[in-house]
């Protein structure tokens, strides 16, 4: 198990709030989990491949007494999304935190595309985020703190040399963010991404059907000295921060979670 | 004239700046060519097929954004989340891939992208536009890794809104005073970015590349001051701040 301090953070929670987290069911989005139910957040977990780890998550955050259930569901389906939304209606009759995660990274150069494979990365990457905003604001318009967090990457400013695909979507999430941000000022929704480093996750869902993932650390020579892979729940405690009152004030802005990766 | 044997792509000519940029070029002697309305940019049979015959003489592709269009999260339909992700990252993509992967054989090339300020800052009602601003501008760095090796240049213009913009794209209905949003007090016209783009052109152009080139006419060092439209609510206006100040100054 991947786990990481928010110690801190626990005895934070005033309220009662409820978060959709997608791609949650490992990974970054596993570690957001953990960190929103500590501090008493009710989550919708949501997976797509994964079920058994999501299973797992769920049996965890049910031993501290943390309130959570699971939706399986893929982003890019608008049924699916819909379904997703209204169940965690159903559950917790509020939705307060969206936060956008589920993504692929297939690692390829720009040669290494083809038309079906980029739209179909698109569609995940960033078709996923704009559709489940759309479909949860409604929702979040209602609630006193509504909060959208898009999980990005530091290559949605620096170019990767391995992926281009996946940076370009990561270029839109950055431009998606501050979109967003600016058009909902009015709201009181605040909308921030998280470019994130190197993480240490179990595995990227999609890698068995496309390219083996090589940890960064081998081609980076500060890498091998010092370890930068940030801890999923180390995100987490970042993105519950963006969710409180006191991270009211940051809205439209990148927040880099990368041990200083980009200063390589 | 030294390049009329130099075909230069540019892939779409719906923006005032495109046609601009193909006149004046046309008028530096290079060939000017664009895909037929037929060719889907976003499809990659058919821009690689277009692509093909031009192999030989192919010197540099300008890749404009589409039209900017308008729209908030909950405006927009389905509709336009397809026509704008095919017109922007998607055709885009495909169109850097068709033309670099010529160049590449050739060990020589160019690739421009006309695109704009809306990589990097939003306009609060433009959430597909500048999505597909901000893929783009990944993408030119990604293409410059890729690419550059084998002698291609790849640049990223982002340019700020002229007054073509402005009648088309209803920019000066989203905000107050358009112009005061520039240093020379004057929003430019659609042929400021021609003297650029003739300079990408040229070798001297290569340190440039991979990095995004803003070419705003001061613009966006304005933007800070930027005032969405509000009902009953004025801009503060240079011009006439800066005639009170000289009246009373007996200037």
């Amino acid at each position: 198990m991947i786990s990481g301090s928010s110690e801190s953070l626990e005895k934070k929670s005033p309220e009662n709030r409820v978060a959709l987290i997608t791609g949650s069911g490992k990974g970054v989005g596993a570690g957001i989990i953990r960190v929103f139910t500590k501090a008493g957040i009710r989550c919708c977990i949501n997976c797509n491949t994964n079920r058994a780890m999501a299973d797992e998550l769920l049996k965890e955050v049910e031993s501290y007494g943390g309130e959570a259930f699971i939706y399986q569901a893929d982003v890019t389906d608008p049924e699916m999304r819909k379904g997703m939304v209204d169940a965690v209606l159903e559950h917790y009759g509020r939705l307060d935190i969206l936060v956008n995660n589920a993504a692929m990274q297939p690692n390829r150069f720009i040669d290494g595309y083809d038309e079906e494979t980029f739209r179909w990365l698109w569609n995940i990457n960033i078709g996923g985020y704009f559709h489940m905003v759309r479909e949860c604001l409604p929702y979040l318009k209602e609630s006193p703190e509504g909060r959208i967090i898009n999980i990005s990457s530091v290559h949605g400013k620096r170019p990767t040399s391995f992926d281009a695909g996946y940076a370009t979507t990561k270029g839109a999430i950055r431009m998606f963010t501050r979109e967003l941000a600016l058009e909902l000022l009015p709201t009181g929704i605040t909308v921030n991404a998280i470019d994130l480093g190197g993480c240490k996750i179990e595995f990227k869902t999609g890698n068995a059907k496309w390219v083996t993932y090589h940890p960064m650390e081998i081609n980076n020579p500060t890498m091998k000295r010092v370890n930068l892979q940030v801890l999923p729940t180390e995100v987490g405690d970042v993105v519950y921060f963006l969710c409180s009152k006191e991270g009211k004030a940051i809205n439209g802005h990148a927040v880099r979670v990368d041990n200083g990766l980009l200063l390589t | 004239m030294e390049n009329k044997d130099k075909i230069v792509v540019i892939t779409d000519l719906r923006t005032e700046e495109a046609k601009s940029a193909a006149s004046y070029l046309s008028g530096l002697g290079y060939t000017i060519v664009s895909p037929p309305d037929s060719v889907r940019l976003w499809k990659e049979e058919e821009i690689t097929a277009f692509a093909a015959p031009l192999k030989e003489n192919l010197y540099a592709v300008i890749h404009p954004a589409p039209p900017l269009f308008k729209g908030g999260i909950m405006e927009v339909t389905e509709e336009d989340w397809e026509r704008m992700s095919n017109e922007g990252a998607i055709a885009a993509f495909m169109v850097t891939k068709a033309f670099c992967t010529i160049f590449r054989e050739k060990k020589s090339g160019i690739m421009i992208y006309l695109n704009s300020i809306h990589a990097e800052k939003p306009m609060g009602k433009g959430i597909l536009y500048s999505m597909n601003c901000g893929a783009v501008d990944m993408l030119s760095r990604e293409a410059a890794q890729d690419y550059s090796e084998s002698g291609v240049n790849v640049f990223f213009i982002e340019r700020g809104i002229t007054q073509s913009d402005d009648g088309k794209s209803d920019a000066s209905a989203l905000y107050y005073g358009t112009d005061m949003r520039y240093p020379r007090r004057e929003t430019p016209k659609a042929d400021y970015l021609n003297g650029l783009i003739a300079f990408l052109l040229t070798d001297a152009a290569y340190p440039l590349t991979g990095q995004p080139i803003l070419c705003d006419a001061g613009m966006t060092g304005f933007y800070n001051q930027h005032r969405f439209k509000v009902e009953g609510r004025e801009y503060f206006d240079f011009r006439k701040f800066r005639e009170l100040r000289e009246k009373e100054s007996g200037k």
